[in-house]
């Protein structure tokens, strides 16, 4: 399948280019505008759909196994949180959704670890994560087993 | 030297009906370069049938007073403040080049055909528009030109390379900077000295490939964008939309994720 | 091609690549490791890379220690269970035992994830599976990597590691390039994670057209995973552990929501609970295996295969039940929109609406990689305190190779990890590799500018097998000096498919096969000494393939090795037809020599930490 680019829209702004995981969305050299330069190594991900800030891109389902007249079509929005689907099948029927992407302001209660509080040796030394054992929320330490328990299967 | 006419100092030289004719052909070859590419590539036609198409999925009809506001908006905002290509640096680029070319074309206009004879007394305004116009025009170009462009920008791609995409930039730029490097050495009153006529005859080239490579450039483009954004908002006005959903019913209270970064991570 | 310019960057911990076990590693390194200088090394670009590309809408590995839900002997036996029996269980505890306070994290870092209504807790899809909305699950951790590192690389291919060249077997540091720039990047490294994508594209798909593309797991996983430790002499476990998957028709989107949430199950064409026909023909060759709870994947693959084979098919997931309420309606449709949109367009384009049709189900060409219901990957010490002797050497989640450690697919032996538990893996790995360098384990390592400069050479190669080449041919695609990425990728998919058992031989294969497929690996191998690459998109294509060609090299030697069909369903073993636990209860173990090139193959045992619970019911 594969994503596509529509004339009309595309500005050449290369956030496409820039987001694509596949590093298929390229830039035409005729008109300076993006295009999928690899459909076949294209994964239908919405990366560089949700990241078009003209939603110039769409996609496609594959040659091979999707007949044609079908509109899957998104609008990511960052500040509002949200993800909206417009599902539009070959017959005509239509389908939308809208999802939570983010529950708290982005990054915001991302840590900067280099500012938290310093490990102790004893941490280091002991198998806990940072956050851990509290992080578990189960008031407990960190669970083992104990080593006479091991038993060896093998045949050799 | 920004308020001297530099086509009145031109004409002591060259019969004034031949700058007015080159004019003339210049818009003929834009007339021709664009038809050409409509006639062949179809596009009007494709244009016209897809917003037929699009207005089946329309949710509401607009009147003509809603369609007469959102096509004045779109004027307004689209076209002549370029909001499609958001807040930044290429905006901005290109608003100086726009307005600069526009300044440019209409001070060349104006001069060669109202006050073009070298006894013309031209009102300073003209000159100072016409310098003022292809000063900003190689601002804005040559912004875009190094920095901008956006396979420099996102692929890293030298800025010396031209692909066939720059014909327009690359010439528009050529002509400002040309016209502008013509009208100082003309003002030196230089007589016979190699650089006297060159940069004029560069002028002239430089016009001469971009009116009349508009069927191979980017040119039409700038005739089909507006046209494109009109649609595209009485689109978003008439519930079809290209297929997007409609914008979410939520507050924005998140601020910015992965689009509050630069496109470019290499 | 215009001088090559080259970048050094030296650093304490080289995180290779920024899926979920990279952003893992990375972020979890900072806070053990506080002025050590941590860079993160990403093919692609962080905010969107790997996997979780378009989101996931599950989190398939929580305990819910903290409810009681579960602990983490529990996810062992679930793990050892649908591997048959083996899987490196110290790993497997230890991941379990840590994953909750990850995915407190994410929750914390503003994930949505969806909670039960009369309990409070975390919506279950199923006994290990909590339900999410994921669509932005990969920026949000790739932001708690980038506040964590020094400096993160986009768009920057590792193509090989660098050995320290003072002392043996220790790890030096990784060198790649820039596929926007072309410039060449050495980074000499103290310790290295190899956090890099498992492998798809090395068996044919179903799809090969445009379609290629709609791989289950990522096209753009090409196994570094595997090829960067196997070519410096790492050991490498299970890689014969192949994994199928039976998912929705051509679409690949996923299953489990349907299964466990929506309570959907299957049929073949006739309407009949196909599953049940195969158990006897099963049990004769897995015994008693057939009869856990829950069923094995692979077996249930197997009864799927078998009974598409025996002409049942097509196989549907009867959804016309439980799409009849909205609720579960919108749960089947979000599944992919959050997943894997690619589904939702195959329905749109067929007019599939599982309301009124059961959707067909597939099972798909064989991956290799080490997070999911497979565990294929580097064999790596486990932690002190849950490992054996026998799986311990000194820091957790180590290669083989001094300083060389793993998370994620990477990593052997731990299966069922999935994003939550390949973060959780890559956070291991970071504390311990930090711990690897603050005990001077890491001193006067020595990365002469000769090795690099022989790898610019290397990794450019490509490029000036084009250039040279071009000059043979008038244009098109066709040259008797070079192949083009594409051709070589094609090659070796045919290649594995016909001789490694992918799904044009119904996964079949023999010793007969292997060595032939050997063969022909060899062959292709110098063949990618010519290789020839346009550009730097396609030099990446090169060295993607280059490394998946060392991958599938090494997963052959393994399918040889094992001399028994362990997985059914997975693939076969046509001159060994049975499971045979008297030899082969154990993990199998390569090392591919890098001056020869020479695989040696070994058994190791497999210890049991965890000891069967009595009659547990089906999840």
């Amino acid at each position: 399948m594969s994503t596509f680019v529509y004339m009309t829209r595309c500005d050449g702004c290369g956030h496409c280019v820039d987001i694509c995981p596949s590093d298929i969305m390229h830039i035409d050299e005729t008109i300076r505008r993006a295009k999928n330069i690899e459909p076949n190594f294209c994964w239908e991900c919405y990366a560089c759909v949700k990241a078009c800030p003209n939603h110039a891109i769409d996609v496609r389902g594959y040659a091979d196994f999707a007949p044609m007249g079908h509109s899957v079509r998104v609008r990511r929005e960052e500040e509002k949180g949200t993800i909206s689907w417009k599902i539009k099948f070959r017959n005509g029927k239509e389908k939308n959704f809208v999802s939570p992407i983010t529950t708290k302001p982005w990054g915001k209660f991302i840590p900067k670890l280099a500012e938290g509080e310093k490990p102790n040796q004893e941490e280091i030394n002991s198998q806990r994560l940072y956050l851990e054992p509290e992080g578990l929320n189960t008031k407990k330490e960190l669970p083992t087993v104990p080593k006479e328990s091991f038993k060896k299967g093998v045949y050799y | 030297m920004l308020s001297t006419n530099p086509f009145s100092i031109l004409a002591e030289t060259v019969s004034p009906i031949f700058l007015q004719w080159f004019v003339i052909v210049m818009v003929i070859l834009v007339a021709v370069g664009t038809l050409l590419d409509i006639i062949y590539k179809k596009n009007v036609k494709y244009f016209f049938e897809n917003a037929k198409k699009a207005k089946l999925s329309a949710t509401k009809t607009l009147s003509t007073g809603e369609k007469i506001s959102v096509i004045s908006k779109t004027i307004v905002s689209d076209i002549a403040t370029t909001s499609e290509l958001g807040a930044g640096k290429r905006r901005v680029a290109h608003l100086l080049g726009m307005y600069g070319t526009i300044l440019f074309w209409i001070g060349s206009v104006i001069m060669i055909f109202c006050y073009s004879t070298p006894s013309s007394d031209t009102p300073n305004v003209w000159p100072i528009i016409w310098h003022a116009g292809a000063i900003m025009t190689v601002l804005g170009g040559s912004w875009f030109w190094f920095f901008l462009r956006v396979d420099v920008y996102s692929e890293a791609q030298p800025w010396y390379r031209i692909i066939k995409a720059d014909l327009f930039v690359l010439a528009l730029l050529a002509s400002a900077l040309f016209g502008l490097i013509w009208s100082f050495l003309q003002s030196l009153n230089l007589n016979n000295r190699w650089d006297d006529k060159l940069f004029l005859i560069l002028f002239i080239i430089s016009n001469i490939v971009l009116f009349g490579g508009v069927y191979w450039s980017k040119f039409a483009h700038m005739l089909y964008k507006p046209g494109a954004a009109i649609q595209k908002n009485l689109a978003e006005a008439d519930g079809s939309r290209d297929n997007l959903p409609p914008p979410a019913d939520a507050p924005k209270q998140y601020g910015l994720g992965i689009d509050r970064e630069k496109a470019k991570h290499y | 091609m215009a001088k090559v310019k080259t970048h050094y960057e030296d650093c304490d911990v080289l995180v290779v690549g920024g899926g979920m076990a990279g952003t893992g590693a990375t972020f979890e390194a900072r806070h053990w490791g506080r002025d050590l200088k941590i860079i993160c090394v990403e093919k692609a670009n962080i905010d969107r890379s790997g996997a979780v590309a378009q989101g996931l809408y599950a989190i398939n590995c929580y305990m819910g220690m903290q409810w009681d839900e579960n602990q983490p002997e529990d996810h062992v036996r679930y793990a050892r269970n649908d591997l048959m029996g083996l899987v490196r269980e110290d790993l497997g505890y230890d991941m379990a035992r840590h994953v909750d306070s990850t995915v407190h994290m994410f929750d914390e870092w503003g994930l949505p994830m969806m909670k039960n209504e009369k309990t409070g807790r975390y919506l279950r899809e199923g006994k290990w599976q909590i339900m999410i909305h994921g669509e932005s699950f990969k920026p949000i951790v790739a932001e708690a990597a980038k506040k964590s590192a020094d400096k993160i690389y986009n768009r920057i291919m590792i193509t090989h590691l660098l050995m320290d060249e003072s002392k043996e077997n220790r790890v030096g540091g990784a060198v790649g390039f820039n596929m926007r720039t072309g410039d060449y990047h050495v980074f000499r490294a103290k310790a290295v994670i190899v956090a890099a994508g498992g492998a798809s594209h090395i068996f044919k798909p179903r799809a090969v057209g445009e379609g290629m593309g709609r791989t289950w797991y990522a096209p753009w996983s090409n196994g570094s995973a595997y090829a960067l430790p196997i070519a410096v002499g790492a050991k490498m476990t299970q890689m014969e552990n192949r994994i199928v998957l039976t998912r929705f028709k051509d679409g690949y989107g996923p299953v489990g929501a349907y299964f466990l949430h929506l309570k959907t199950y299957t049929q073949n064409a006739n309407g009949e609970n196909y599953e049940k026909k195969w158990y006897n023909q099963t049990k004769e060759i897995v015994g008693e295996y057939i009869d856990h709870h829950p069923v094995p994947t692979c077996l249930r693959n197997h009864a799927f295969i078998q009974e598409v084979a025996a002409g049942g098919g097509p196989i549907q997931m009867v959804t016309t039940e439980a799409f009849q309420d909205p609720h579960l309606e919108t749960v089947g449709w979000e599944n992919f929109l959050g997943m894997t949109v690619g589904q939702a367009v195959v329905w749109a384009s067929q007019n599939i609406d599982p309301k009124y049709t059961n959707p067909e189900l597939t099972t798909s060409e064989p991956y290799v990689m080490g997070s999911h219901a497979t565990c294929s990957g580097a064999w790596v010490s486990g932690p002190e305190d849950l490992s054996p002797p026998e799986y311990f050497w000194g820091y957790n989640r180590m290669l083989t190779v001094d300083g060389l450690f793993g998370a994620g697919d990477t990593v052997g032996g731990s299966a069922h990890k999935f994003s939550s538990g390949s973060f959780t893996e890559g956070r291991l790995a970071a504390k311990a590799a930090v711990k690897y360098i603050e005990d001077q384990k890491a001193e006067n390592i020595k990365v002469t500018d000769k090795q690099c400069e022989d790898f610019k050479e290397t990794i450019y190669k490509p490029l000036e097998n084009y250039t040279v080449g071009r000059n043979e041919i008038t244009g098109g695609t066709v040259s008797p000096s070079y192949i083009l990425p594409i051709q070589g990728l094609q090659r070796l998919q045919k290649i594995m498919d016909e001789y490694v058992g992918g799904v044009g031989v119904n996964y079949m294969t023999n010793e007969n096969l292997l060595k032939r497929g050997l063969d022909l690996l060899n062959i292709l191998q110098e063949d990618l000494e010519h290789i020839g690459a346009e550009d730097y998109h396609q030099l990446m294509r090169a060295w993607e393939l280059k490394h998946r060609a060392l991958t599938s090299q090494c997963v052959t030697e393994h399918t040889m090795f094992r001399e028994e069909t362990r997985w059914p369903g997975y693939y076969y073993r046509g001159d060994h037809m049975k499971l045979d636990d008297e030899n082969w209860h154990c993990l199998t173990l390569s090392r591919r020599d890098p001056k020869t090139g020479k695989f040696t193959m070994e058994k190791v045992p497999v210890y049991h930490i965890v000891d069967d619970e009595k009659k547990k019911k089906a999840s």
